[in-house]
């Protein structure tokens, strides 16, 4: 360990010791409390995940073994998958690591939207809670589906329980949660960074992160959009994937992997944040090659976007496509192997030191490319056609799951543990946690590639002997018990190390990024003063003093000479931080009793609804400066802009591949229509009418946004409630149209025009309905006088709602309406 | 949050000047415009002559429409670039979707036919 620096200590509590209490706890909107919140669920759900997994070893260590059954493996597999994916890896790597580090990393007292942060973390709560409702048994046991949920599989045709509802709602009600924190993180990031901290001073791991946080933005609405479609097939029994109406199982497919591709790198890239940061460190040298790091963590969040039917080359999407997929999937081997060389680089003639955390660093080097190689394997249609559903598949993704995303956070524990606790985790049971783990790891997966070749499908609970893979399994399921003791071991070194562990200095590893320059554990305000950047490796700069070429700190070995930051301890006087809430834990509550409500008491859905609207209104009026103009707030931040309109901006882009996958499905759909109702019953005058009306609202918003900017209250309070009355004509139109529609026979199970155009249409419905009441409230408090033109920005940012609400309508006008004649849309 | 904020007059301009927004006088030519367009559109839907380039000519009505909104209603065009970039990346990439998904179904149902030379 290098020598320790002379670190201030502060007269002020940890966030750990100040407040105290249970109700602390439940109501606290501290990013870092809140990271501790996600550690430990995730934790939980590790061992969870981790049962499951030898569960489905000790059921596969022998042929012809009975020890659980066909039907709980088919829920444990499923189980396992989607635990470790959506419980376990998204919550540690951006509830926990990216949580706790974001505002320490970048200089920001707190994440953008605190308040947001805590409603992520019920939210979350609730849907781990809803994913695990078929433990009670009498609810039919677990999702049994994959973790894939492949329709027509999924269908209340084939899975009449309740289970795979529980599936659905449960990722609904996740997806809910990741993406207010890909939303919270992605503006904190932009708009929150301490003076000086350009992009291309960011540490690697906010590089990570803010990909990481586009990619959630952009991926998961069409998840979304696919468990809508699943949802409406299972209780409004429409036929979104069967393809006895017409339709195609092939749909729930695009729409998955659509998002399910972004998603491997939604996990992947904070593990190369993370291994980023404690990479340089223990190699004594800045990262190398970081403007390429940088760059390829971009292409490749931007290449996986167009890889997704890589995982579909069995469906037969002809050879064009496949060509497509293939060179796309190989591209991205391209930004990852610039990657892989570049730590390599970084530790080359480096000054190691094999602490645990490194460790696993470079378990993780290794492991991940392994299993990236078998990627590269997989891009080749014709190899895939031969591996697909075999267990070569299982070999390679769990190489990049658990021997790159799982290694990366086991080496983020190891590094960071120290400054989230105060204590130092155990390296002695740390280095045996990391053999066994390498061990047992390949001795778990790296069979399933002979078992793959040898012919070994996916997904089976059991097999006949004498197939050849009978040693390979039991070898395999022995290790995974090991790799189980290494889990052990690791949880023992948690706990036993937080109530015994050394304790740890602010600087204990000798590390170049702003989070060791304060206390270990940290204040809850995080910086007494918000630091300064000059360089790359601010921490690093500021300990040694000097810039090498490029704005990057030279490396020098050695121990720190001290540690600069320091304030007058009543400095923490004048530091406000935002209150805690209890709202964010009532709208995860009622956002369990609503889904709840669907799958067994109806009228549970009013009372989660209302739990919900309550914690709305609640937490917009108690947070004292709701759409205040906060000019001090403006210059703090990094670009200038309100956090708050950066936000809604960054929703709106969200939205729009919402809209997209809605839009497609209808225009696919189109043509497969098997005949009676279609778009000729479309009535062009009455909705020519509602387009003007909705228009016309645009340009009553836009005047009530002018008025209240001049502090014109009254004529801002008349606009806005001319616009939530044009709102409520459009609403009306299409009420109308609607129940005409009924009347005429069409409904919404009648056939596949009638369930695509009632879904789109009817959610830019409810999106409107969700304007109307916006706009009614902020009509009122304007009235009311509480809005004017110090607070111009509530009007402004629903005035962008309600807008993008409009130009939403201007395209399906255009092609669902006025192109009702149009074949092969 | 901080009462310590490190003052930078560069961006305070900066952010000022994000705030002026055009006057009812835009407002009301951009409405204008919204609406001839909206019954160009009609008209265009109702003309038997233009069947034939129907798809081409709404496609690029509604584009204009769209363009006209996102611009001055939503101050894209006088906002900063920031968000024109936030919004404008996400659109692309929805576009780009709707015609993946339009070009895979339409050679699925063998609308489109892939041959290799």
């Amino acid at each position: 360990m290098a020598a320790q620096p002379k670190t201030l200590e502060y007269e002020y509590p940890n966030y750990l010791q100040d407040p105290r209490g249970i109700w602390s706890w439940l109501t606290t909107i501290d990013h870092k409390r809140i990271a501790i919140l996600y550690g430990v669920s995730a934790l939980f759900f590790m061992m969870v995940g981790g049962l499951e997994a030898m569960l489905i070893r000790a059921q596969l260590m022998v042929p012809n073994n009975h020890l659980i059954g066909a039907a709980i493996y088919n829920e444990l597999f499923t189980m396992h998958g989607t635990t470790m994916i959506f419980l376990v890896v998204m919550p540690l790597e951006l509830g926990f690591f990216a949580n706790f580090m974001i505002p320490l990393h970048i200089g920001a007292r707190d994440v953008a939207f605190p308040r947001l942060n805590a409603l992520s973390y019920w939210v979350f709560i609730a849907g781990a809670i809803f994913l695990h409702l078929g433990l009670v048994r009498s609810l039919a046991g677990m999702p049994d589906a994959g973790w894939f949920g492949y329709a027509n599989l999924t269908e209340r045709m084939y899975s009449p329980g309740i289970n795979i509802d529980t599936w659905v709602l449960g990722l609904l009600i996740l997806g809910v949660s990741t993406l207010l924190s890909g939303l919270n993180f992605f503006v904190t990031i932009v708009n929150m960074r301490a003076p000086g901290m350009t992009f291309m001073r960011m540490p690697m791991f906010m590089w990570a992160m803010l990909v990481t946080t586009i990619l959630i933005l952009l991926a998961f609405p069409a998840l979304t959009v696919g468990l809508v479609f699943l949802f409406a097939d299972r209780f409004l029994d429409t036929h979104f994937y069967r393809v006895s109406a017409g339709a195609t199982p092939i749909l729930w497919q695009h729409l998955f992997w659509i998002f399910g591709h972004p998603e491997v790198y939604i996990m992947a890239l904070p593990a190369f944040g993370i291994i980023s940061e404690v990479i340089t460190p223990f190699s004594r040298k800045p990262l190398f090659g970081y403007p390429m790091m940088a760059y390829s963590l971009v292409l490749i969040a931007f290449l996986s976007y167009g890889v997704w039917g890589h995982h579909m080359f069995a469906t037969g999407m002809g050879p064009i496509a496949d060509s497509t997929f293939a060179i796309t999937t190989m591209l991205i081997a391209i930004p990852t192997g610039i990657k892989i060389f570049s730590w390599i680089a970084t530790v080359w003639g480096g000054r190691l030191r094999f602490t645990t955390a490194m460790l696993f660093t470079l378990g993780f080097i290794v492991e991940f490319t392994a299993g990236g190689l078998s990627g590269v394997m997989h891009a080749s249609p014709p190899v895939d056609l031969q591996q697909t559903d075999s267990y070569i598949v299982v070999a390679h993704f769990h190489y990049v799951l658990f021997g790159g995303m799982m290694m990366g956070i086991l080496a983020g524990f190891y590094y960071w543990w120290p400054k989230i606790t105060g204590r130092m985790l155990n390296e002695t049971i740390g280095k045996w946690q990391f053999w066994i783990t390498l061990w047992a790891f390949n001795g778990t997966f790296f069979p399933m590639h002979f078992l793959g070749v040898l012919g070994m499908p996916r997904r089976i609970y059991t097999y006949a002997p004498n197939m050849g893979w009978d040693f390979w399994n039991y070898f395999e399921s022995i290790n995974a018990f090991i790799l189980g003791f290494a889990f052990l071991l690791f949880f023992i070194n948690l706990v036993w190390s937080t109530l015994h562990g050394e304790h740890s200095s602010a600087d204990p590893w000798d590390g170049r990024t702003l989070e060791w320059s304060i206390p270990s554990p940290p204040p809850a305000f995080n910086f007494v003063t918000i630091p300064m950047v000059t360089a790359r490796d601010a921490f690093w700069v500021r300990k040694y003093g000097s810039v090498g070429a490029h704005g990057v700190a030279p490396a020098i070995s050695g121990g720190a000479a001290a540690a600069p930051v320091g304030a007058p301890a009543e400095v923490h006087e004048h530091i406000h931080m935002p209150a805690p809430s209890i709202y964010p834990l009532i709208f995860g509550l009622g956002l369990f009793m609503a889904a709840l409500g669907c799958m067994i008491w109806i009228r549970l859905i009013l009372i989660g609804g209302a739990l919900i609207l309550m914690s709305i209104l609640g937490m917009v009026f108690e947070y004292p400066t709701f759409g205040q103009f906060n000019p001090e707030a403006l210059a703090e931040s990094t670009l200038g802009l309100d956090n708050r309109k950066l936000g809604m901006w960054a929703f709106l882009g969200s939205e729009c591949v919402f809209f997209a996958s809605l839009i497609s499905t209808y225009m696919v759909y189109k043509d497969r229509n098997l005949g009676g109702f279609d778009a000729m019953i479309l009535n062009i005058p009455l909705t020519s009418f509602s387009t003007f009306i909705l228009l016309t609202s645009s340009l009553l918003m836009v005047l009530a946004l002018a008025a209240v900017q001049r502090d014109d209250r009254k004529w801002g309070a008349i606009w806005l409630f001319g616009t939530a009355f044009f709102g409520m004509i459009f609403l009306g139109g299409q009420a109308y149209e609607f129940t005409d529609f009924v009347l005429q026979g069409l409904k919404i199970q009648t056939n596949l025009f009638g369930q695509t155009f009632y879904t789109l249409v009817g959610f830019h419905g409810i999106h409107v309905l969700i304007g109307v009441c916006w706009l009614l409230v902020l009509a009122f408090t304007t009235a009311a006088g509480k809005i004017g033109k110090d607070r111009s920005l509530a009007v402004e940012i629903g005035g962008l709602y309600w807008h993008f609400v409009d130009i939403v309508w201007v395209v399906i006008f255009t092609l669902i309406y006025l192109m009702r004649t149009v074949k092969h849309a | 949050m901080s009462d310590h904020a490190i003052k930078n007059p560069h961006i305070e301009a900066h952010a000022v000047a994000h705030e002026e927004h055009p006057g009812p006088g835009v407002y009301l030519l951009v409405a204008a415009i919204l609406t001839v367009l909206t019954a160009a559109e009609i008209t265009v839907f109702y003309v038997p002559g233009l069947q034939p380039v129907l798809v081409p000519i709404l496609l690029v009505l509604a584009a204009v429409k769209f363009a006209f909104v996102a611009g001055f209603y939503m101050h894209l065009y006088y906002d900063s670039k920031v968000f024109t970039i936030f919004f404008g990346f996400p659109l692309l990439l929805a576009l780009l979707i709707v015609l993946g998904l339009l070009l895979l179904f339409a050679h699925l149902q063998g609308v489109l036919s892939f041959t290799i030379p």
